[in-house]
């Protein structure tokens, strides 16, 4: 599973494979795609409802371990956004700490948990989707087996527990039986679909199933972002203080 | 109904010119009235759907007056549990330098959060906003405008547009456009959006921010939320709901009410005596009518209703067409107000619409009916009691009864005491307004009595201009008193409005050349905004280092000055070193010791005050101020009260050190530069511009430039003053026009015997020349000793009600001697078509008058 998966399916941990229901094949998908550290450079596709296209490069680095990781984004294209980086500290008890960081006035700006369900940078993300979360702020119902793009899958229902305070109703994910990977994910919010992703271009990176493109469908606005991750190492060693705000300031 | 249609409509068909100027006090009464109120009330709504717009679904704001809170507030404000969104925000009106487009206003906010709170786009999707959020972040030249502005300019997206801030005119790239309705239409649609942070740079703010603005959890009580949150933040910070901004603007513009109020009770005043006037005449001209109608059995009350029926219908007609003009004026008073309050207090709001409140309509409405209805009373009351038998005796009725006279002098009388004994009974509001309205009906009253005497003094002076003529004026003036006195306390009343207000202008003018004088004694002032009373941007205190460097200056005072709010209402507050302030100062000191109040201020150990704020606000020396300041609440002794112009509302000085330390501000508005001796102001200030004037926003005003601008924003205020005493000499003219009118109408048959006996035209002009002189010269020399009266209560209260001011008694000898050839030039002027009319006319048909 790649970086994404956790970055944005959060609420799943590990925990040993006790049994076949929801719980247990998300934690052991999220297990499987443990790393002590990452990197990519990833390139992002946005394509609004008029089918504008916006490009945007970004190098993503991560350090720590699932639910208390932390993770520094920072844009490396086009020349406007060049520099913009997003910091996060992940809780495994409540919700990421973030940070945007503007080199042309030089100043961060902490994300709000109130902003958390707005858009990440006009993408179809939004803040929270960036979150690592504990499995347990969720509960899991496998809904059953069925066949996506020619894998068989399970379909697990992911529903969040109130005091993850999460701004989606549910969460229906299909997870591939042959490799624990991600296969999709759609996202609810009061019973309604707004967002959908998609997982493709499976592959095998230090021994890790990652998904090198990832899709996300803003249903309401009809917009779409495209992820694609070069460029991918996982343990790798990382130096602990390029994880604050100092560091971030220090590039300026 | 019938009387009205068989009498009075041939009647009012036959005189309606005389009709026409019967109603026009009641017309300019109406418009002054409604007029002042549409446009303040205009002004008022502006600002409050300003202020809704733009706060969205805000419940609740977090201020601090016009200094705004450090950054830390913001994430106490976030943490609160009844807290579901809460943004920060920065406001700041900016010019663009776009031709006729008036200021925008540029609204900083942290878009990853604020559109859960405001709505910047109702029909459109969201990528229609902004074309790329990312970079809109990223780039500090973003900004997001109206739709509206942008058609109305021609700007487009990704254009550029200049916009004045800390460094300079600086260009910016148009990222986003809004639909113009919902947020987009606030102000006019001259809004522009853009990151805070970029605002906070670019607007000299420092890591504060102006406001945060907060939506409440689902089901919260906004009320216990407000106290909950107040209670977190401390005193310093106000907690309240948008609409608290539309109660301090309020404030503000209260003024403009009571000056209106003033002036259009006086022009009301004079409508009601030009009605009185003119009814009177029509009953003494339609006494034969009423005695064959009272032959025919026409009972006493359906005679006195048929005449307080017309002065209805007359007061309904004048009313409606004052209302018309009112709404039509309205629209230029409220741009006037407007542009006051904006250079003034650099608030932000822009009047687009006026509509009139129909409250308003209804209660001017009233008034004028009202007015004309009283007027009208002693008039009817008179025709009820025409005998019909003595009705066909010419000119019996114009002669006031000998008991008439004499009541109305001992109601005079009474009243002159009771207006004396209320000026001796207290400070009360009930006692001195009732002062006041005693003393100007007790000199009304006595108008006819002091015609009588006036005139008799006159009528030598009279005779000795023009033997006959003088003689036949005077005496025509002396045998009806009734005919002449309404028009002549008409006259006066105008005369004393004049006097009035032209005594608090050149009062205030004094004044104010005189603080000037004693409180402005640099030779520069360095300001980061064109006009000083703008401080939306500023400087950093360590500016004021780099300025000591330039050669030819020898001394620098850095002054903040913001507005905070005290008692709910928006104040002064002056922070600068007072040490060094009052070396160079002469203020005058009313209240305190001046060897130690300013030593004890430069200590910290208090605050000295304005009088204006000391009297508007209940204040002395001794007392204690609790300010709220962003630190938490500041007990602040008042050391001393000092004369001080700077602030209608007033103002509070403190050191700056105490200011610093419980504001947490350090920035400054205005930099107060003292040259060298011999060094030149020209040559210091191009140095200052050369030097700095490249990469910061500066301007460098000159002392005089500096006085020109303080004298300008007094002239822009009493600009409506001049336009009220305009009206007031209108309304005084129209007077005399109708007086003058009627009268010769009414002698019609007298100057045809006149004629008939010999007179000659000339003679017979002269004649009415002169009784129209006469009857100015009347109305000036009452006018002049009522003006007195008046000016002495108005500027008791402007002390007390409008802006504390303790304005000295200075009657304007300069403006009554202007008032005596423009009344008795109008005066002339106003005779000359009656007195044409008189000679011109059939001699046969003036002996068949009546």
């Amino acid at each position: 599973m790649n970086s994404m998966n956790r970055l944005l399916l959060g609420w799943m941990a590990a925990l040993p494979l006790l049994a076949q229901d929801g719980r247990t094949i998300v934690d052991e998908a999220q297990k499987r795609s443990r790393a002590d550290s990452q990197r990519y450079e990833g390139t992002l596709e946005v394509r609004d409802a008029k089918r504008k296209v916006s490009m945007k490069r970004w190098v993503y680095e991560r350090l720590g371990s699932a639910g208390e990781a932390k993770a520094v984004l920072k844009f490396t294209a086009p020349a406007e956004v060049k520099g913009v980086a997003l910091l996060i500290h992940n809780h495994p008890d409540r919700a990421s700490d973030q940070w945007m960081w503007t080199p042309a006035v030089a100043r961060e700006r902490r994300i709000a948990f109130q902003d958390r369900r707005t858009r990440f940078f006009g993408t179809d993300f939004t803040f929270e989707d960036l979150e690592e979360r504990d499995v347990d702020r969720s509960t899991y119902k496998l809904m059953g087996e069925e066949k996506l793009d020619g894998a068989t899958v399970w379909r697990i229902e992911s529903t969040p527990k109130p005091e993850a305070k999460s701004q989606y109703t549910r969460i229906e994910l299909w997870v591939r039986k042959d490799t624990y990977s991600f296969a999709q994910a759609e996202c609810f919010s009061k019973d309604k679909l707004v967002r959908r992703i998609r997982y493709t271009d499976l592959e095998k990176v230090q021994n890790i199933w990652t998904a090198r493109t990832l899709e996300v469908h803003d249903i309401d606005r009809n917009s779409r972002t495209v992820m694609k991750l070069e460029k991918l190492q996982y343990n790798l060693t990382l130096p602990a203080e390029n994880f604050t705000l100092q560091a971030l300031r220090r590039e300026q | 109904m019938m009387l009205l249609r068989l009498i009075t409509w041939p009647y009012v068909r036959k005189h309606m010119l005389r009709c026409l100027l019967t109603t026009a006090g009641i017309v300019l009464g109406v418009a002054v009235f409604v007029g002042m109120h549409t446009a303040n009330q205009s002004v008022l709504f502006a600002f409050n759907q300003t202020v809704d717009k733009i706060a969205g679904s805000t419940q609740l704001q977090v201020t601090a007056g016009e200094t705004g809170f450090p950054e830390e507030v913001l994430e106490r404000v976030q943490s609160h549990p009844d807290v579901e969104v809460a943004v920060p925000v920065i406001e700041a009106s900016v010019q663009t330098g776009l031709q006729g487009q008036g200021n925008l206003l540029v609204l900083g906010v942290d878009m990853t959060g604020d559109r859960s709170l405001r709505d910047y786009d109702l029909n459109k999707a969201d990528e229609a906003l902004i074309d790329d959020p990312l970079v809109f972040l990223a780039q500090p030249d973003s900004i997001i405008l109206s739709e509206q502005f942008c058609q109305r300019t021609g700007l487009q997206m990704n254009g550029k547009l200049t916009m004045q801030t800390m460094a300079g005119p600086k260009q910016f790239t148009i990222r986003g456009v809004m639909n113009s309705a919902g947020l987009a239409s606030a102000f006019g649609g001259n809004l522009a959006v853009m990151d805070i942070y970029a605002a906070q740079m670019v607007f000299g703010r420092g890591r504060h921010f102006d406001r945060v603005d907060i939506a409440l959890r689902r089901g919260v009580n906004v009320d216990a939320a407000r106290a909950s949150l107040q209670s977190l933040l401390g005193p310093g910070l106000q907690v309240d709901p948008p609409s608290a901004r539309g109660q301090q603007f309020e404030a503000m513009a209260q003024i403009y009410s009571m000056s209106a109020n003033i002036t259009s009770l006086f022009a009301l005043f004079i409508g009601l005596f030009l009605i009185y006037n003119t009814f009177s005449i029509a009953v003494t001209q339609r006494r034969s009518e009423i005695g064959i109608l009272r032959a025919l059995g026409a009972t006493q009350g359906q005679i006195k209703r048929l005449f307080v029926l017309e002065s209805g219908i007359a007061g309904l007609f004048g009313s409606l067409a004052g209302l018309g003009l009112g709404v039509l004026i309205a629209r230029g008073i409220a741009g006037y107000i407007s542009g006051y309050l904006g250079e003034m207090y650099g608030v932000a709001q822009r009047a687009e619409e006026v509509s009139a409140d129909p409250r308003l309509l209804g209660f001017a409405l009233f008034l004028g009916i009202a007015t004309s209805l009283i007027g009208g009373w002693i008039p009817a009351r008179s025709a009820a009691r025409v005998d019909p038998v003595k009705a066909l005796q010419k000119g019996r009725a114009q002669v006031m009864s000998a008991g008439e006279n004499r009541a109305r002098k001992i109601a005079a009388l009474a009243m002159l005491g009771l207006g004396i004994a209320c000026v001796f009974a207290g400070h009360k509001p009930f006692f001195f307004y009732s002062g006041y309205m005693l003393s100007v009906l007790a000199v009304l009253l006595l108008t006819p009595a002091l015609c009588i005497w006036l005139t008799r003094m006159l009528r030598p002076l009279m005779k000795w201009v023009r033997p006959v003529e003088g003689s036949l004026a005077a005496d025509s003036l002396l045998q009806a008193p009734r005919r002449t006195s309404g028009t002549v306390a008409a006259l006066a009343l105008s005369v004393a409005l004049v006097i009035g207000l032209g005594g608090i202008a050149k009062s205030s003018f004094e004044m104010i050349y005189e603080w000037m004088d004693a409180a402005l004694s640099p030779d520069l002032f360095l300001t980061s905004s064109e006009s000083i009373t703008q401080r939306g941007f500023r400087f950093p205190f360590e500016f004021g280092d780099e300025l000591r460097q330039v050669e030819g200056i020898d001394e620098i005072q850095a002054v903040r000055t913001v507005r905070i709010i005290y008692q709910g209402t928006p104040v002064m507050l002056v922070s600068t070193n007072v040490e060094k302030l009052v070396k160079r100062i002469r203020t005058k000191v009313i209240q305190g010791d001046p060897r130690t109040m300013y030593q004890q201020a430069s200590r910290g150990e208090g605050v000295v005050i304005s009088d204006n704020f000391a009297l508007l606000r209940r204040v002395n020396a001794g007392d204690t101020l609790a300010l709220m300041s962003p630190t938490g609440p500041l007990r602040a002794k008042v050391l001393g009260v000092v004369t001080d112009f700077s602030d209608q509302q007033g103002t509070i000085m403190m050191d700056r050190e105490l200011y610093r330390r419980h504001w947490k501000d350090d920035t400054v508005d205005v930099f107060r530069v003292y040259l060298n001796q011999g060094a030149s102001q020209t040559v210091v200030r191009q140095r200052l511009l050369d030097r700095f004037g490249t990469k910061t926003r500066l301007f460098v005003l000159t002392n005089g430039e500096l006085r020109a601008f303080i004298l300008r924003i007094t002239e822009q205020w009493f600009g409506l003053t001049y336009v009220q005493i305009f009206v007031a000499v209108l309304v005084a003219i129209l007077g005399i026009v109708n007086t003058l009118t009627v009268s010769i109408a009414d002698r019609k048959r007298e100057l045809g015997v006149l004629q008939a006996v010999g007179a000659l035209r000339n003679q017979v002009r002269h004649t009415i020349w002169m009784e129209a002189l006469a009857i100015g010269a009347l109305g000036l020399m009452i006018g002049y000793a009522l003006g007195a009266v008046h000016l002495y209560y108005i500027l008791e209260v402007t002390k007390r009600d409008i802006a504390g001011m303790r304005l000295e008694y200075r009657y304007p000898l300069g403006i009554a001697l202007t008032l005596l050839p423009v009344m008795l030039g109008a005066a002339l002027l106003s005779g000359a078509g009656p007195a044409e009319a008189a000679v011109r006319g059939s001699l046969v048909e003036a002996l068949e008058y009546e």
